[in-house]
């Protein structure tokens, strides 16, 4: 007996600094959980056709949930990514007479813009980045009103591009729907830029110690302006495809996306307080939250109780990452 | 300031009384002077400003008013509640399904019994957020999903009622437009100003600027900030009351959740109280949500396209905490 305690303890503890230095690892086996009891309880989803509709569903939510990482990583946040991924959604629809390209690169432009809008209010401004993106989110409502008041500059005929429609709902092979091949550009880019490039180091240091920062020479603002540019650029690619896979366009159209976005970057691990996370562990939070909708669908749960679970599955994955990882807030 | 004799010592100058009294009321000064204003635009605006008016003004606010009051106080206390517009229409959704039909007596037990369960509900979630040491904001964002999930659970789709009279006893008439301004004013007199001068509000106001501090202080750190939580939820429950009079039923709906959090944000900032907790007040951010409610009107009024009056409403907000962030850049560096 004395020898099981003396060996089990060091074993848990071992495991223990192994869940807290790879949460991803926890994820995985969190995801292929769900992904199990899911397909138990509905076959279909171990199908080729079910395996596309997770990754077809996971792929906009993963896109607004980078958005959020990076904003975290800098000890912030972007509240005006579902509004910036409608605008978007709108200026591609209604300049789709000009050619696919000119539409889409406009509506990334006006992604960006916003981003650099709320770079400026965060960095420059001092503004905090909760209330700095809340009022960009109502500028953009705004906007998209009166642009589709009568005469106004949306009120052109709304035609997703052709191009979108085959990006966001299209089949490139098997169960890998087109849109994943913009995901995996993104992530990519993401997972390297923000180890191996300068910019995404800063981020980082920007996040866990903005003096610091500033006493050894970074310029902040400037580190703040290009993170928000770039969510800002990740929000609109989230609802071009959004778009493009619905085939139309609406002032609300994504902004169920919110909170969501939000969660799945919390249950991947990156503090919300900045410095420390990743991507890979939000990729894991947005498909655990896919299949967790799944999985309540396939529950025939009313809209109230999946609500319910969704909030309590977020709080209870936090909550084991704190217990685990030791990394309280207070 | 140029004096040509050289500062023996590097001891400040006391701050005048004016200096130290822009300092700390500066700011709800000036929102104050902006509702003076518009109030004025407005006055000038309407043909006859009569009780229609005022009580247009007053009932919508009302809601707006409590729910900054709400967000505020955990503000204060260093935090932030993403759960108290979930929490609203959980507490209008579970008064407008028990009111229906009800004697006005019942109506303000139901009404008691609603807040009671709000502060007693959102006390535990700040309890979570102590022991579990999970930021706040994720806390809170989970539960903003349960609150929600709970009132469409209670009430399947928009519905349930309230006692016609009970209604008129909250929100009043177009011949009787003050008895929501006379209970906001009673709210804030009869809870917040003793909450603040007792012992558990300076606690808050001392965990709000700085825990390590007021921990070393002796301050119960996890029980101020607890505390900060149960008022925010009496607040959020007197709202959800108000939501459930002025509207006579209830809506279990996340876009009025979430929109009520936008603006108790929004009213919280305008009103001065600083997000990083511990300094400002209450009266601000109600003030602020009296502004809130009248910039739409005036613009419309003014003949403003309702859409751009959206858009610019987003703009004021912007703007203003925009050059309440240069204002601070310029004191610091002062």
């Amino acid at each position: 007996m004395s020898t099981a305690v003396t060996t089990s303890l060091p074993r848990t503890r071992r495991l223990r600094g192994t869940l807290a230095d790879r949460p991803v690892l926890v994820l995985s086996a969190v995801f292929v959980l769900f992904y199990l009891v899911t397909g138990i309880l509905d076959p279909s989803l171990f199908s080729t056709g079910g395996l596309r509709s997770v990754l077809l569903l996971a792929c906009p939510l993963a896109l607004f949930a980078a958005g959020q990482t990076i904003a975290f990583l800098t000890g912030g946040i972007d509240l005006s990514v579902t509004m910036t991924a409608n605008v978007a959604a709108y200026v591609a629809a209604t300049q789709s007479g000009a050619g696919p390209l000119q539409a889409i690169t406009l509506a990334l432009v006006v992604g960006a813009a916003a981003g650099l809008l709320n770079g400026v209010g965060v960095g420059v401004f001092r503004v905090h980045p909760l209330i700095m993106t809340i009022g960009m989110s109502s500028v953009l409502l705004g906007i998209v009103s009166v642009g589709l008041a009568s005469g106004g500059f949306l009120t052109g005929p709304a035609v997703v591009p052709p191009l979108l429609t085959t990006l966001g709902g299209g089949t490139l092979v098997g169960p890998v729907p087109m849109n994943v091949v913009v995901w995996a550009g993104a992530s990519v880019v993401l997972l390297l830029g923000l180890v191996r490039t300068g910019l995404g180091r800063t981020i980082y240091a920007v996040g866990d110690n903005p003096t610091a920062c500033r006493l050894s020479g970074v310029k902040v603002w400037q580190v703040l302006i290009a993170t928000y540019v770039i969510v800002g650029i990740l929000a609109a690619v989230a609802g071009l495809l959004i778009s493009g896979s619905s085939g139309s366009v609406g002032p609300s159209q994504t902004n169920s996306f919110l909170l969501p976005s939000i969660a799945a970057a919390v249950i991947g691990g990156t503090s919300i307080l900045g410095g420390s996370g990743g991507y890979a562990g939000t990729i894991l939070g947005a498909l655990v939250l896919t299949v967790l909708n799944r999985l309540l669908l396939t529950l025939g749960a009313g809209q109230a109780v999946q609500q319910i679970v969704y909030g309590a599955i977020v709080l209870t994955l936090a909550w084991v990452y704190v217990a685990v990882s030791g990394q309280r807030t207070d | 300031m140029t004096t040509p004799t050289p500062q023996l010592t590097t001891m400040p100058a006391p701050t005048s009384r004016a200096a130290r009294f822009r300092q700390q009321h500066g700011w709800v000064v000036g929102v104050a002077v902006l509702l003076a204003a518009m109030i004025l635009v407005r006055y000038l605006q309407v043909e006859r400003f009569g009780g229609f008016e005022l009580r247009a003004l007053t009932a919508g606010t009302l809601m707006l008013a409590l729910l900054a009051m709400a967000q505020g106080v955990v503000v204060l206390s260093g935090g932030i509640n993403l759960a108290v517009g979930a929490l609203m229409v959980l507490a209008n959704c579970f008064s407008a399904w028990l009111m229906e039909d009800a004697s006005v007596a019942t109506c303000l037990v139901i009404a008691l019994a609603t807040v009671v369960g709000t502060a007693v509900v959102s006390g535990l979630m700040g309890w979570l957020v102590t022991v579990s040491g999970m930021p706040d904001i994720v806390v809170t964002l989970a539960l903003h999903f349960v609150f929600v999930g709970v009132a469409l659970l209670i009430l399947g789709g928009p519905g349930g009622g309230t006692n016609p009279d009970f209604s008129r006893m909250v929100v009043g008439g177009y011949s009787d437009p003050l008895p929501s301004l006379l209970w906001l004013v009673a709210v804030f007199l009869l809870v917040w100003v003793p909450f603040r001068r007792s012992r558990a509000g300076i606690a808050t106001y001392a965990v709000g600027s700085d825990r390590q501090a007021a921990f070393l202080a002796g301050i119960v750190v996890a029980r101020a900030r607890v505390q900060a939580y149960v008022l925010s939820g009496v607040f959020a429950g007197l709202a959800g009351i108000a939501t459930t009079a002025s509207l006579g039923s209830g809506s279990p709906q996340e876009s009025i959740a979430l929109g009520a959090l936008l603006g108790s944000v929004a009213a919280v900032v305008l009103g001065g109280v600083a997000l990083a907790g511990g300094r400002g007040g209450l009266l601000g951010p109600v003030l602020a949500a009296f502004v809130l409610t009248l910039i739409p009107a005036i613009l419309l009024s003014a003949g403003a396209n309702p859409n751009v009056a959206v858009l610019l409403e987003g703009l004021i907000i912007i703007g203003v905490v925009m050059l309440g962030g240069l204002l601070e850049l310029r004191r610091r560096k002062q």
